[in-house]
């Protein structure tokens, strides 16, 4: 469904100069600095899959959409997407792809959202009795129907994010991008949307690449995960193998009665984390040796409480991000 | 065929878009009636006061010069209310990365870009120019024949203004310095307003050939007054030139472009 | 003392800012700052160059060629020095509810739109500067450094006439969404009621005996009838008026700011 060989994208990027003795140079020269956003980038993503691009600011992930979908050309390197090379923009290409970017509305702000659903069904041919059917299970899914007429730049955002969604699967898109759709809203429009990604990829079996900074959109709906770094492509697997990562450790936090801090080597090994007063700590525990150690440790000290959680995503992430050297692969 | 009627449907959801939008801003609305009447108001003003104190401008008496500047403005409220908005648009979208959601669409770009937005608001200035139109036709005595010419080289003279405007805007691809190339724009629209026989030599040569904007008028009206034909067939082939460059240019300008990052 | 000196600096500081702003896009500075005028003086001389060639009496209301040359050469320089300033970051300070942190600053916004538009004069006086230099070689202009600093000192009073009315045409963006209609109203109507398409000479006489009780012919036909040596009313007088007129106009900013930030505050926008 999308391959990319080798993709790569330069830019270059003007650099100025602060003050007045900068500003007058830079009215007669120009100086720029080149800039490699998306290094030789391999991929395959097979038709179905919900894959999630996970990196931070400027890594390239938007850069690498926008080439999927043709809206920037490579520098070097092939994409296909759909069986068609995306800059080449075939009118039927475009007809079965989608894109939605949280940080950029493609409604029109002074207008009620079904104005722009309309014009919509003009640009993709949409006949009036599927506009309608799929406008009705749209906006039920998404529990809008009532602000259908109310104008794009009097709804909240989580609303009008909404209404992002429903504009781009109007016709039906095999393949959808979905540029950080959950960012700045609360929790409940954040779910709310991840549950209606979720209903809507099970009904239709289209294919989702997802950015996002929010490890909970992507622990909720990917299956695979792809890791860009300056770039490059860091990791590729599956959601389960990116968790293990950094070794298969459970994370157990327990309280005790009173102070039970000691000098026991233990808890070095274990890589305690204490609180002020002595009476809880965060533990590491390898997976193997989970129930010897912590047989030990119930049988030797006041525990009150225990809490374990398995390394969760976000952790993962901080970690790689601070040291990106442990990926490997 | 069936392609000329899907296009005219997505325009009349541009209608339909741009007057729903135009409705929330009723101050705007008025405003701008207020700012083109004044505009074409002090421009016919000012050639009605220079022929207070001459004759003849080139062959071209009160009445002559004064049908060519209305014949220009007519021309300008027509584009005003169907074209106008759409380049600064373009200038904005090219800056913001809004232009990304343009090109997804399975429509033509040059045509969503360009055409997308419509001022209802400049439809009620039409009296000034059409009228002035108009009268000065009467008082020139046009033949019928040029009557019904009229109508067929308003929309060739708008054609012509539309075809380099969308040349010059394309620019903003490579320059990104948008709102200066829309000033230029208007700064080669100005020029046009006048009539060819006012530039010196060079300048009448520049801008009929090279940037022919004097050819927008001057061509049409030189027919219907002079009977003069050559400068029309300049602008068929100006028009012509225009479209196979603004192909050549959209297509350089989309690969040069760089989608201004979230 | 001090107290001076910080402030001194906090101009200086807006002034510099303002002014790498304005030659950041230079592009654009060209084409938006310099081309209308410049374009507008091309028209108007090829206009009245070939009306000329055409009449069989050289003189039109006492303008012969060179003296109708020469009024639209001093319109030029007087449209540098004096109406270089938009009010449009203004307009948009306010629209972006910008205003908040000029509330908090110590440093007021009538001060920053302010010393930004002293440091675009810098500008613009140098671009009227090499204007004048060009016409001059050209043959166009006559020197004479009397008028010139008569002129000169005039154009740059106009300048803060010209501030004021921007100034007050932005403030409007508390009411309105988009006042870039307003602004292009303001200048049809200063171009035509000042002199600076045609002389007001060629104007009906009633209608150039009403101008003259208005402010307009202050912004283009009186500084270039004084730049020409042709001005017949007394200097100080005349430069009175412009001051009442600038006070008036300052003083409406005024009041259009002070009802403008009510509805600001009240609106908490």
């Amino acid at each position: 469904m999308i391959s990319c060989k080798s993709l790569s994208k330069n830019f270059q990027i003007h650099i100025k100069r602060p003050g007045i003795s900068g500003a007058l140079r830079a009215f007669v020269t120009r100086e720029y600095r080149d800039v490699s956003a998306v290094k030789s980038f391999d991929l395959d993503i097979p038709s179905g899959e919900i894959v999630g691009f996970l990196g931070p600011n400027g890594a390239g992930k938007t850069t690498l959409i926008k080439m999927l979908t043709g809206i920037i050309v490579p520098s070097s390197g092939s994409a296909i997407v759909l069986g068609y090379e995306p800059f080449a923009r075939a009118v039927e290409f475009r007809k079965q792809i989608a894109l939605v970017m949280g940080q950029k509305s493609q409604l029109w702000w002074d207008i009620p959202a079904y104005d722009s659903f309309l014009l919509l069904k003009s640009y993709y041919e949409i006949s009036t009795s599927d506009f309608n059917q799929r406008l009705n299970e749209l906006t039920e899914l998404l529990n809008v129907q009532h602000l259908l007429q109310t104008h794009v730049r009097r709804l909240s955002l989580g609303e009008r994010m909404k209404m992002e969604l429903i504009a781009c699967l109007l016709h039906q898109p095999k393949v959808i991008f979905l540029d950080e759709p959950t960012i700045g809203l609360d929790l409940v429009a954040q779910t709310a949307i991840r549950d209606f990604i979720t209903r809507y990829h099970a009904l239709y079996g289209c294919t989702v690449v997802l950015t996002s900074h929010y490890m909970a959109d992507v622990e909720a709906l990917c299956s695979r995960i792809v890791l860009i770094l300056d770039g490059a492509k860091r990791f590729d697997g599956s959601i389960e193998s990116f968790e293990g990562l950094l070794g298969n450790e459970k994370y157990i936090s327990l309280t005790f009665d009173k102070e039970a801090r000691d000098s026991n080597p233990i808890w070095e090994e274990l890589r305690a984390e204490w609180n002020e007063q002595g009476t809880r700590v965060d533990l590491r525990i390898p997976e193997t040796r989970l129930p010897e150690l912590l047989g030990t440790l119930l049988q030797n000290y006041p525990v009150s409480d225990i809490n374990t959680e398995k390394l969760p995503i976000e952790k993962v992430m901080r970690t790689l991000l601070d040291k990106p050297e442990m990926l490997k692969s | 065929m069936a392609v000329v009627g899907r296009y005219l449907r997505v325009y009349q959801q541009f209608l339909s878009s741009s007057l729903s939008e135009a409705m929330s801003f009723r101050a705007h609305f008025v405003l701008l009636i207020v700012m083109d009447s004044l505009f074409y108001l002090t421009t016919l003003l000012s050639v009605g006061f220079i022929y207070d104190h001459v004759e003849l401008i080139g062959v071209w008496g009160r009445w002559e010069f004064l049908f060519f500047v209305a014949f220009m403005l007519t021309i300008d409220q027509i584009h005003m209310t169907f074209i106008s908005q759409n380049f600064w648009q373009f200038s904005r979208d090219i800056v913001e990365g809004k232009l990304d959601f343009l090109l997804l669409k399975p429509i033509g770009g040059i045509f969503l870009v360009f055409f997308r937005r419509i001022r209802p608001a400049t439809i009620f200035t039409l009296f000034i120019p059409w009228g002035t139109l108009l009268y000065c036709g009467i008082e020139i005595e046009l033949s019928l024949f040029s009557w019904l010419l009229l109508p067929f080289f308003l929309l060739l003279g708008l054609v012509l203004l539309v075809s380099l405007e969308i040349l010059i805007s394309l620019s903003m691809f490579w320059t990104y310095q948008s709102i200066g190339i829309n000033f230029l724009r208007m700064q080669f629209q100005s020029v046009s307003r006048w009539p060819d026989f006012v530039y010196r030599h060079y300048f009448r040569k520049v801008f009929t050939i090279l940037m022919p904007v004097l050819l927008i008028g001057s061509a049409p009206v030189h027919f219907l007054i002079d009977r003069e034909w050559l400068p029309l067939v300049g602008m068929f082939l100006a028009i012509f030139v225009c479209w196979v460059l603004i192909n050549i240019f959209w297509k350089l300008g989309l690969r040069r472009y760089e989608s201004a990052s979230s | 003392m001090s107290v001076l000196v910080l402030e001194a600096r906090k101009w200086a500081q807006t002034m510099s800012i303002a002014f790498s702003d304005r030659l950041a896009y230079k592009f654009d500075f060209v084409l938006y700052v310099l081309g209308p005028s410049i374009v507008f003086f091309f028209i108007k001389y090829n206009l009245w160059v070939s009306i000329y060639s055409y009449q069989t009496e050289s003189v039109i209301k006492g303008y012969d060629l060179g003296m109708m040359l020469q009024y639209q050469a001093w319109i030029l320089i007087v449209s540098f020095l004096a109406q270089g300033h938009t009010s449009l970051q203004l307009a948009e300070d306010i629209r972006l509810g910008r205003i908040s942190s000029y509330l908090l600053y110590p440093f007021s916004f009538w001060q920053y739109h302010t010393a930004a538009f002293f440091s675009l004069q810098v500008i613009q006086i140098f671009v009227a500067t090499v204007s004048l230099m060009v016409l001059v070689l050209a043959g166009l202009l006559p020197v004479n450094l009397d008028l010139l600093i008569q002129g000169v000192f005039f154009s740059l009073l106009v300048g803060l006439l010209w501030f004021a009315f921007q100034f007050t045409i932005g403030l409007l963006a508390f009411w309105l969404e988009e006042t870039w209609v307003l602004r292009v109203m303001l200048m049809l109507v200063a171009q035509f009621l000042s002199g600076a398409i045609i002389p007001l000479e060629l104007y009906p006489d009633w209608l150039r005996s009403l101008l003259l009780y208005t402010p307009f012919p202050y912004l283009a036909y009186i500084p270039v009838k004084i730049f020409m040596g042709e001005y017949d009313a007394s200097y100080l007088q005349t430069l009175l008026i412009l001051i009442f007129w600038i006070g008036a106009v300052f003083m409406l900013a005024r009041f259009v700011w002070r009802r403008g930030l009510r509805l600001y505050s009240a609106a908490g926008m």
